[in-house]
């Protein structure tokens, strides 16, 4: 069996290659960028020195290469996705990028099973009261306009799978089976060292919006594992996971724990209804002075974001998923990285 | 004609400041579409800027919508073209810099819209950015005298927004422009002394290209050249400009030395200074400048102050400008902002440019 893991040099798509590694697959194919740092992939490679992997050269911006990385493939893990830039390049190198390997995926008369890592960021919670659970059935976000580009982008991508994926059903072309998986906050060494739902860093200060909110951590090893059992298991088409891990920290706890363990960070508390206030105000001044600065703060992104919710990953569990690394082991690996990496 | 009906074509980054300006000027036009021969680029900047309709193929966009002004936003290499169908379509037209990929097809561009009857303008967004309408000022207020040498600096970052873009994808429509990276900026350095040269004067031009970075990739992007050096020798004025994508900050200045005075305008502080010559001797003469310009620099400090509490300190302000002043061109049946005869000269300059540092084939 061929599997393709496209993004596969990112934070998340490296710890999916080494989970398909370490559950002794054989001919995964790791499609990288031609010039694009493959650090990741090179550790891997030291790591497993007896079990090679095919790195394809190849970039989805380009239908021809999709078409390519796609031969021969039996399942795709699709994490290849832009985590910042402008609204244009993200949804170019999301969106667009997905349509290509879509369109790759339908035009073969038997298609792979398709592996879409999405987001939280497609659930529409902003309505929902405080401390709802957010599971599988939340209904999702109707207006993403209105929220954070990476939200938005993601969203747009997940809906083409499925525009896609009931096409399929109908007849209209193969049919394919499509899992999809949303982790919430992927963590880890490597990643940064605050989510934003925890706060935003602004020059000289640290603005601490989380609260006491449940923060929806998974460590990269976990969500990694998670999408490649989702991926393996039977009888799984068109379903959705959502990924966190059990024992999730509050904001606070995450920010007292860094602050302990890596180093001092001034912060700035801001409450949740001073937020929403000062969203109000931000989101005005914005409209009053033509876009002069940027609505980073909506009350839409606010009620989004910074609400607190509950998470759940009772499906996942029953699929049989239990996270490889506990939350407090996952928090000791990383911190002690950010401490290295200071020292350094 | 009150309400100028405007298509988009081309949704890559650029466009949005394009939307956000003309969404600004709604009394006079609006955008009614935008089209991207890929759909969901189209799809993302219509649901964003609340736009009504959005197409994949532009022929249709343009039967269906009539518009009065098209803005083309594509890779240059498409410019062309689509103005020929625009025009024909009866739109006037606002092309993105660079205009085309070679003299001959910027030519040839001018041509048929000239032939039609249409207006033209260029995107060139800091022609009339604050600051060089504040050195105009001065300029014609004779604060500087006669001009006698102007120097322009373009700085690049590799590492922005852009320039990530690039240098991410060896296919990117940059690598295949015959000038690549410079060619798509150039423009900025070049029509910053456009205004310094007369019309019939063609300086004799010296360019120097540089790649300082080291090779990555094995494809276009390590060939692509980073730095220009640039003097032009005109009859009455001469120039000098620089390129350069390594040098920090990363620069946009404009200087212009007169015989009585220089004026130094800050494209990215937005500050306009000028250097009056030394009026007392000796060791007060080199004490009093130093403070001369501080005071100055403090005065246009506050000035930005003001303007920023007026909300008139947007960062797309140039190209807002630009528009305006465009939109007013078409309805008035006026002049366009920019003469077709500047926008010849800075291309001839460009193939200049190019003559002399690309390989010849």
């Amino acid at each position: 069996m061929t599997i393709l893991v496209t993004g596969s040099n990112g934070f998340i798509g490296a710890a999916v290659v080494a989970r398909l590694l370490a559950r002794g697959r054989r001919d995964v194919r790791a499609l990288v960028r031609a010039g694009s740092d493959r650090w990741r992939l090179d550790a891997l490679r030291e790591r497993h020195p007896h079990t090679p992997f095919d790195v394809f050269e190849g970039s989805l911006a380009r239908s021809s290469d999709a078409a390519r990385a796609l031969e021969g493939v039996d399942r795709v893990y699709h994490l290849a996705a832009s985590l910042r830039g402008s609204p244009a390049d993200m949804c170019l190198n999301t969106v667009v990028t997905s349509k290509h390997l879509l369109d790759a995926v339908i035009r073969r008369a038997d298609p792979p099973r398709v592996v879409l890592i999405s987001s939280f960021g497609v659930y529409g919670v902003g309505a929902l009261p405080k401390n709802s659970m957010v599971d599988e059935n939340t209904p999702i976000e109707t207006e993403p306009a209105r929220r954070d580009v990476y939200s938005a982008t993601k969203l747009r991508q997940e809906q083409l799978f499925w525009e896609a994926h009931r096409a399929g059903q109908r007849g209209e072309h193969a049919p394919f089976e499509l899992v999809v998986l949303r982790p919430g906050a992927v963590y880890g060494p490597g990643t940064g060292a605050f989510s934003g739902r925890v706060g935003i860093q602004l020059p000289g200060i640290f603005l601490f919006l989380g609260g006491d909110n449940r923060l929806p951590l998974t460590y990269v090893d976990n969500c990694a594992e998670a999408t490649v059992l989702a991926g393996e298991s039977e009888g799984q088409d068109g379903r959705v996971f959502n990924v966190v891990d059990d024992d999730l920290p509050t904001c606070r706890d995450y920010l007292d724990r860094f602050r302990r363990e890596v180093r001092p960070v001034r912060a700035l508390p801001v409450p949740y209804p001073l937020l929403w206030v000062g969203s109000h105000a931000v989101a005005w001044y914005h409209r009053y002075s033509g876009g002069q600065l940027p609505a980073i703060f909506t009350p839409y992104k606010t009620e989004s974001i910074w609400k607190s919710q509950r998470f759940s990953n009772a499906r996942l569990k029953a699929l049989g998923w239990r996270p490889l690394v506990t939350t407090e082991e996952g928090l000791q690996r990383t911190f002690a990285h950010h401490r290295e990496r200071d020292a350094a | 004609m009150s309400d100028l009906k405007v298509v988009i074509v081309g949704c890559g980054k650029i466009a949005d400041g394009h939307v956000e300006q003309v969404q600004k000027l709604s009394s006079i036009a609006r955008v009614v579409a935008v089209c991207d021969r890929e759909r969901l680029m189209a799809e993302q900047l219509a649901l964003r800027f609340d736009i009504a309709s959005h197409y994949d193929d532009f022929d249709v966009a343009l039967e269906r919508e009539r518009p009065d002004i098209v803005h083309v936003t594509t890779p240059p290499a498409s410019h062309l073209p689509l103005v020929e169908r625009a025009v024909a379509a009866g739109a006037h037209v606002y092309v993105e810099k660079p205009i085309t990929p070679a003299l001959a097809d910027t030519e040839a561009l001018l041509d048929c819209v000239t032939s039609a009857g249409k207006k033209f303008c260029v995107g060139w967004t800091y022609f009339f950015d604050p600051p060089a309408l504040a050195m105009r000022d001065l300029i014609a207020a004779g604060e500087i005298g006669a001009p006698v040498h102007v120097e322009s600096h373009y700085g690049y970052n590799l590492a922005g927004p852009y320039g990530t873009a690039i240098m991410g994808d060896a296919s990117h429509w940059v690598h295949r422009l015959p000038g690549g990276l410079y060619q798509n900026n150039v423009d900025h350095l070049l029509n910053k002394l456009v205004e310094f040269f007369p019309h019939d004067d063609d300086p004799r031009v010296g360019v120097l290209g540089a790649r300082r970075r080291r090779h990555r990739y094995g494809d276009a992007r390590d060939d692509m050249l980073d730095e220009i050096q640039l003097s032009l020798s005109g009859a009455d004025v001469s120039a000098s400009g620089l390129f350069s994508s390594h040098a920090r900050p990363v620069a946009h200045l404009c200087r212009v030395h007169g015989t009585k005075n220089t004026v130094t305008v800050d494209y990215n502080s937005r500050t306009v200074v000028l250097e009056g010559a030394r009026a007392l001797p000796s060791a007060l003469g080199r004490l009093v400048p130093a403070f001369d310009r501080a005071a100055r620099m403090a005065r246009e400090g506050w000035r930005n102050v003001e303007r920023f509490a007026r909300s008139d300190f947007h960062f797309f302000a140039g190209l807002y400008n630009l528009i305006d002043r465009f939109y007013a061109s078409v309805r008035d049946d006026g002049p366009p902002p920019i003469a077709a005869r500047d926008i010849r000269w800075v291309a001839r300059r460009l193939q200049d440019i190019i003559d002399q540092v690309e390989p010849t084939p």
